[in-house]
């Protein structure tokens, strides 16, 4: 399960690659137009369980809708039941205004292309594709002038003649998708279209996807376990955790301002620590107050120097869960103004530096330091500090509740054991009531 | 390796036979053989009897009507009674009921209902509709074999049913399945994808069994006529005959017969190189 | 697609008289002292004809014993070769494996009696001719290619890795197969022994060329009396002929669903 750029190094939001869009976003309309695709209060049974419940969302002509979670979750399972070739307990699906729950699966106008394309085998790459207008008694003419814009449309001109089972793994899918779109269908449903797909394989699968819903602007919902490849390619993101819709926002939303701790956890923030949130808007977490913190855009900018121990005559705050990722803090060099922390561990990536480190409660500090508030200066610990005395003794103690990630200079990175500061980018944080 | 010896192994007899029939068809070898004298003129007899052509003739037009009814049926009930309920279960079961029967046994079925005097014609009496046993057309001993072919379809449904099971199960359900969420109907899925995909699964079984029926004897030697007289029957024939040269004659037909066996063997490894679709590693 | 179809159940019908109707025309005839035209039930029921049929010396019951012989020990010969001989088939890939098949569709394809003619002389050049191993040999040829063929195919849908893994893990070839595959495909076993039992059973040419009469399954004496005798006689031949088999295909066939039920 990906998070977002993999430890939330900076300068990788995955919502920013807007060149694979070939079509623009879709404003939600209320115009009265009914949307195409619309479900209410589903309950979908699986696996002998509950399964899901209280499933609504809408999605507008030409939309694309992704619904994300992990594994086992019944996304396959909610989007058969959408079908109309898997049960439901319960709610109403409703298609361009129409309701469709109860009706066979034919008679929906919701299309659903499985994982593993199934073409007809008897039949040629022209007729598969044909298949769908010829049982809707569409004339000769017109099927072949469809057929043949849709292959044009998946750059598989000339194919036409051609046997499924001579088609490579990636045309397959672009012929079952072109088959699966020709006759117009107002929603059309892909169940995890590029999972089972080599990388190499992807994009080009990926590209038509795109090329073909530019082209019939169905309302599109896909379903994925990959938040990459949601991000990349839907307009709305729907995260599907605990049998419900915990969110549904566009990606960049989504990424920016998980709904709750279990989304943000979903979305792979590593860092979970409990923390309190005064009136004043600031934070304290492991008994030292950050205050507002101003970076370049880049996140190459001077760190935070607001941090001091905060002390009795603080106005009450609120007990809050933050949620960040290693994009939020950054090492830096013992008294350059941060939180102290202790670095566990370091690990390098292809994008940077990650440090493991645990922080220093200000208590601590204070009592190593004879309860003198800390501003600026650096501040060396008397004696040795417990962690200290740990990683010189070769164990990492069992509990560490302050321990998180955060990014650091891959260019000259910190050691194990060596005392350091991070310092927090408050608005990077999302913070939730305990 | 292991592969080759046991293609060897199960060849090896055919090969042995076919190889002793072709030396005794030549005269080299068996009864009414002369040493060293290989000669073509039982070939020239055989093939140039008017019996024997009508025997094959007929032989195989038998063949083919019962294994064509045979392949329909079997689709039928493969569709038909499809899934888990008990109506689908008995049906499949009530299918595959004559499969232990052995042919000599449903011969001597197929007579006592379809003969003259069997239990049809006695219902047709009861009903009025004949008086005496000779009314009754004759469906078993008759020149058209409607009788033998009836009986064949009876013992070859259930093994090509099994057949057809198998195939539904294992591709149709999820090309059907395919179909409706494109859009077609029950019925247009039935035509368009249920069917081709199934007689196209079902045709390498259906070789097979036209070419078991075409040379099977405990069928034909009691239901087939007298005249013209079946391929196997004719071997027979001619195989106990008292008369030591109309004995190797037997070895060109049984030459005949295994012929027929080899070609089936190609078309048949033909078809299903041809219909697995991806399926074979 | 449990609704009430009275199409359903119409064809249910017309299935269920169409298999049962010679089976229940044989009982009807065979216990019935004669079944004379035009009488529909026959007259004098009663078990007659089983009594002459089997009270006639001991010539059926010998015969029953040689064909449950026979077919016991084709099946069982039948199935465990087939089995190795699929495995080794299943192995081949490309043209050679359609060359396999084929070879293993030759002695199922070649009609029994051009196989009995043109083998004849070669089973009694071994000392074959008239002896219950030549014979069982002879109804071996095509048994094997029925049960090598359908182990083909359970081959074909066979995880070779579970067989890896026990090769792995330090089993030799011997010890995977019995601890591991046969194990495995029981119920394969069981069937592809059905399909050995029922090939030499049901099977006359190959028995009288190759058993010269000193030979006699059951098969080929129920023949004799079914070519002279009359309809009750030749009923009850019939349906002597035709209930070991179907009793055993409901033994097995039980057996092998409460062996599955007890291991899952």
């Amino acid at each position: 399960m990906t998070g977002v750029g993999g430890f939330g190094l900076p300068g990788r939001a995955a919502s920013d690659r807007r060149d694979e869009r070939e079509a623009p976003p879709v404003v939600a309309s209320d115009s009265g137009v009914p949307p195409a695709l619309e479900v209410q209060e589903l309950e979908v049974p699986f696996g002998g369980e509950a399964g899901l419940k209280g499933i609504s969302f809408r999605v507008e002509a030409g939309e694309r809708f992704a619904l994300v979670g992990a594994s086992g979750v019944g996304k396959t399972s909610l989007l058969r039941a959408v079908a109309g070739s898997g049960p439901l307990a319960g709610g109403r699906i409703l298609v361009e205004g129409r309701e469709v729950t109860g009706l066979p699966q034919e008679g929906r106008g919701t299309v659903l292309l499985a994982q593993r394309p199934l073409l007809f085998p008897h039949l040629s790459v022209f007729e598969n594709v044909a298949f769908p207008l010829r049982v809707r008694g569409v004339g000769r003419e017109e099927v072949s002038r469809r057929v043949e814009e849709a292959l044009a449309l998946v750059r598989l001109e000339g194919f036409g003649p051609r046997r499924p089972q001579s088609l490579s793994g990636g045309q397959a899918h672009r012929v079952a998708l072109t088959r699966a779109v020709v006759a117009r269908p107002p929603v059309l449903l892909l169940d995890e279209p590029l999972t089972s797909l080599d990388p190499s394989l992807r994009d080009e699968v990926r590209r038509s996807i795109l090329a073909v819903h530019a082209e019939y602007r169905p309302a599109l919902v896909l379903v994925t376990h990959d938040l990459e490849e949601a991000g990349r390619m839907a307009d709305q993101v729907g995260v599907l955790l605990d049998g419900s819709l915990a969110q549904v926002a566009s990606p960049r939303t989504l990424f920016r301002q998980p709904a709750s701790v279990a989304v943000a956890r979903f979305l792979g923030l590593p860092n979970e620590l409990p923390g309190r949130l005064g009136p004043d808007g600031s934070l304290v977490l492991a008994g030292w107050r950050v205050e507002e913190a101003s970076l370049t855009k880049d996140g190459d900018g001077e760190p935070s120097s607001g941090v001091r121990a905060a002390g009795p005559g603080d106005p009450a705050d609120r007990e809050v869960t933050v949620v960040f990722g290693a994009d939020a803090g950054r090492v830096l060099p013992a008294g350059a103004g941060g939180l102290p922390a202790q670095v566990l561990e370091v690990r390098h990536h292809p994008e940077g530096a990650v440090a493991q480190v645990a922080l220093v409660p200000a208590a601590t500090a204070a009592a190593a330091e004879g309860l003198r508030p800390r501003t600026g200066a650096a501040v060396a610990p008397e004696g040795p500090s417990p962690w200290r005395v740990a990683a010189v003794a070769g164990r990492v103690p069992p509990a560490l509740p302050l321990a998180c990630q955060v990014a650091a200079d891959p260019h000259s990175p910190p050691e194990a054991g060596q005392e350091v500061d991070v310092a927090f980018i408050r608005s990077r944080m999302h913070l939730f009531d305990a | 390796m292991a592969g080759a010896l046991a293609a060897a192994l199960l060849a090896a007899p055919v090969l042995v036979g076919v190889g002793y029939a072709t030396l005794g068809a030549l005269g080299l070898v068996g009864p009414g053989s002369r040493e060293g004298e290989a000669s073509l003129s039982r070939f020239a007899g055989v093939l140039g009897d008017p019996a024997v052509w009508e025997g094959t003739v007929w032989t195989l037009w038998v063949a083919g009507a019962s294994t064509l009814l045979a392949t329909l049926g079997a689709a039928l009930v493969a569709v038909r009674f499809r899934g888990k309920g008990w109506v689908a279960r008995a049906g499949r079961g009530l299918a595959f009921l004559p499969l232990p029967v052995p042919h000599l046994a449903a011969g001597v079925g197929a007579v006592l209902v379809l003969g003259q005097s069997g239990l049809l014609a006695r219902m047709a009496y009861h009903l009025g509709w004949i008086h005496v046993p000779a009314d009754m057309p004759a469906l078993v001993f008759d020149p058209a074999g409607i009788g033998f072919i009836l009986a064949l379809t009876w013992k070859e449904l259930p093994f090509l049913a099994l057949v057809a099971v198998s195939v539904l199960e294992t591709r149709g359900t999820a090309l059907e399945e395919t179909a409706l969420g494109l859009g077609a109907s029950r019925v247009s899925t039935l035509f368009r994808i249920t069917w081709p995909v199934l007689w196209r699964g079902m045709l390498p079984a259906a070789v097979a069994v036209f070419t078991f029926v075409a040379g099977s004897y405990e069928a034909a030697v009691l239901l087939a006529p007298s005249h013209p007289l079946a391929l196997p029957l004719l071997t027979w024939e001619r195989y106990t005959d008292v008369g030591l040269a109309r004995r190797g004659d037997a070895y060109v037909l049984a030459l005949l017969g295994l012929a027929v066996a080899v070609l089936a063997v190609m078309v048949h490894e033909w078809l299903r190189a041809r219909h697995d679709g991806g399926a074979s590693p | 697609m449990n609704a009430f179809r009275p199409g359903r159940h119409l064809a249910l019908a017309a299935l269920a008289l169409w298999s049962v109707l010679p089976l229940a025309v044989l009982v009807l005839v065979s216990a019935s002292g004669g079944w004379r035209f035009p009488s529909l039930l026959g007259a004098e029921p009663g078990p007659a004809s089983w009594l002459h049929l089997w009270r006639s010396g001991d010539r059926l019951l010998g015969a029953l014993g040689m064909s449950v012989a026979l077919a016991l020990s084709t099946g069982a010969v039948a199935a465990v070769c087939g089995l190795l001989l699929g495995r080794a088939l299943s192995g081949l890939r490309g043209w050679a494996r359609a060359v396999g098949a084929g070879s293993a569709f030759l002695p199922v394809a070649a009609p029994p009696l051009a196989l009995g003619v043109g083998l004849q002389y070669t089973f009694l050049l071994w000392g074959m001719g008239g002896t219950f191993h030549g014979v069982l040999l002879a109804h071996l040829i095509p048994a094997l290619g029925y049960t090598a063929l359908f182990f083909l195919g359970v081959f074909a849908a066979f995880d070779g890795e579970i067989e890896e893994e026990a090769r792995r893990l330090g089993a030799g070839r011997a010890q995977t197969l019995l601890r591991i595959t046969f194990p495995l495909l029981r119920r394969p076993l069981a069937e592809a022994f059905l399909l050995g039992f029922l090939v030499s059973w049901a099977q006359v040419p190959l028995t009288l060329l190759v058993g010269q009469g000193r030979v006699r399954t059951l098969t080929v004496e129920v023949l004799a009396w079914i070519e002279a005798g009359q309809d009750p006689l030749a009923a009850a031949g019939a349906l002597s002929l035709a209930l070991p088999p179907l009793f055993l295909v409901a033994v097995v066939a039980l057996a092998v669903r409460r062996a599955e039920v007890v291991t899952p």
